[in-house]
């Protein structure tokens, strides 16, 4: 009994780490993925491009090596960072470079007679994008940004590799040492119950925001 | 019915879409009170027409004047529009009415005719509310303020959205076909929303395929073909005396 109580104690400062991560990503790269994403509709072409490629080579590469990246190499060039900085910074460009292109895809579904009708009532693009297409767009793309969400949170366990002790990495720890599998039960137990608060969390945002909808 | 002050003056409009000429030097204007009604073929030019009018579409050439005021002016074969303040000034005389109503779906009826003269003319809510509630009960949809659009039926959206337009105390509305998105029965609801417009003296052009309204409520027709216009006139004589023979065909057809 003793011995469960110790494991679960530990896990829960293993879960700590995790949602620090968690959070502190993704209040980070949500709006970061916002101006990313309105920056690569821009009409000034190099900053769109610019974009583009920033957005390619974050999603064209795993997230393991961004992260290797970022706790090794950029040492190197002189740039130290501590560990749980250098993970939320490689955690933060990469996903938000995935919302971006959710928020691209959420804009660019909205209907062109939107704007039109803005404009012709005088409306400044500013003033449209805030008011009009803007919260039209978080109703669309709250199912997708919920997958990434849920996504992140079991992506935290990556930093792993940063010997950092996060949820998974405290389990395996001690099922390594007492050759008792029981802590990764309880590790997924409390994933699951992780994923189940957002997924709730997301149930009633979309209920909120679409409640213009028939 | 009309009087002499000029609302809107066009003159040799020129507009291409990727070196498609859609506008071939088109001359037109508008009286106050006046009601203009454009008709013709689809890909005729006309919803262009109107576009070009409030800068959803650029002209290539030729003039503007709103009110006296220009928006464009041909130079030199190409036409130059004024600053964007000015563009802003002038373009606020206007205001617009869509096929497909473009209301905002995640705001109320209320809402939609709130959002602009507070956000736009910066009016106090308290100052606008009695307008857009008056304009509401005009149109007699009051008990829907709260509704969201997706609620109402097509015909219900059009007159919210010609509220909302008129919401803004536009000098000059502009339709562009709405009544093509209804169902039959329900275009009339909208077409008498307009016809008490016109009868309010409003400043009016409307691109419409209602052959009905043109007849009955507007001063002037256009017939519009290939980006021109072929034939101008009351609707009395348009209608039961048209001249050119494109008019006479299409008339025929619509007739039919």
């Amino acid at each position: 009994m003793h011995s469960i109580l110790n494991t679960i104690t530990l896990m829960l400062e293993g879960t700590e780490t995790t949602l620090q991560i968690f959070l502190i990503t993704l209040v980070l790269s949500i709006p970061i993925g916002m101006l990313v994403s309105l920056a690569r509709l821009s009409p000034l072409k190099p900053l769109s491009w610019l974009m583009e490629i920033y957005i390619w080579i974050m999603r064209g590469t795993p997230l393991m090596l961004q992260l290797l990246f970022v706790y090794f190499a950029l040492p190197m060039a002189g740039i130290k960072l501590s560990d749980i900085a250098a993970a939320l910074l490689a955690f933060t460009l990469n996903y938000a470079a995935y919302f971006a292109e959710i928020f691209r895809a959420g804009i660019q579904s909205i209907n062109r007679g939107q704007y039109e009708a803005a404009k012709t009532l005088g409306m400044s693009y500013q003033q449209t994008m805030r008011r009009i297409i803007l919260p039209q767009v978080l109703r669309r793309v709250l199912p997708p940004i919920s997958n990434e969400t849920i996504n992140l949170v079991k992506d935290t366990s990556l930093i792993y590799i940063l010997a950092m002790n996060d949820l998974l990495r405290v389990a395996r720890t001690i099922v390594q040492r007492e050759f008792d599998m029981t802590p990764f039960m309880v590790a997924a137990v409390f994933y699951l119950i992780m994923t189940f608060v957002l997924t709730w969390i997301f149930k009633r945002l979309e209920a909120h925001y679409g409640k213009y909808e028939v | 019915m009309e009087n002499n002050t000029t609302m809107i003056q066009m003159d040799n409009i020129y507009k291409s879409f990727n070196t498609v000429p859609v506008l071939k030097g088109i001359s037109l204007e508008v009286k106050k009170s006046e009601v203009l009604a454009v008709i013709g073929p689809s890909g005729s030019g006309k919803s262009t027409l109107l576009r070009c009018l409030n800068t959803l579409e650029t002209i290539d050439d030729g003039t503007i004047k709103i009110k006296d005021e220009y928006l464009a002016k041909s130079v030199d074969h190409k036409a130059v529009y004024v600053d964007k303040k000015a563009q802003k000034r002038i373009l606020g005389h206007m205001c617009m009415v869509f096929q497909q109503f473009n209301l905002f779906p995640h705001m109320t009826v209320l809402e939609n005719l709130l959002e602009a003269p507070i956000h736009v003319k910066k009016m106090a809510k308290t100052e606008v509310l009695p307008i857009a509630e008056e304009l509401l009960r005009k149109i007699g949809l009051f008990a829907k303020k709260d509704a969201f659009p997706s609620r109402l039926s097509g015909g219900q959206q059009q007159r919210v959205a010609i509220a909302r337009a008129l919401c803004m105390s536009p000098d000059i509305m502009l339709f562009d076909e709405p009544t093509s998105a209804l169902d039959p029965e329900l275009t009339v609801g909208v077409l008498n929303t307009m016809r008490q417009l016109a009868e309010e003296q409003m400043t009016m052009i409307v691109v419409t395929h209602e052959m009905g309204f043109a007849h009955d409520a507007a001063n002037n027709v256009i017939f519009m073909a290939d980006g021109n216009i072929i034939e101008k006139a009351p609707p009395q004589d348009f209608f039961n005396n048209p001249q050119e023979e494109r008019t006479k065909s299409f008339l025929k057809n619509m007739l039919k």
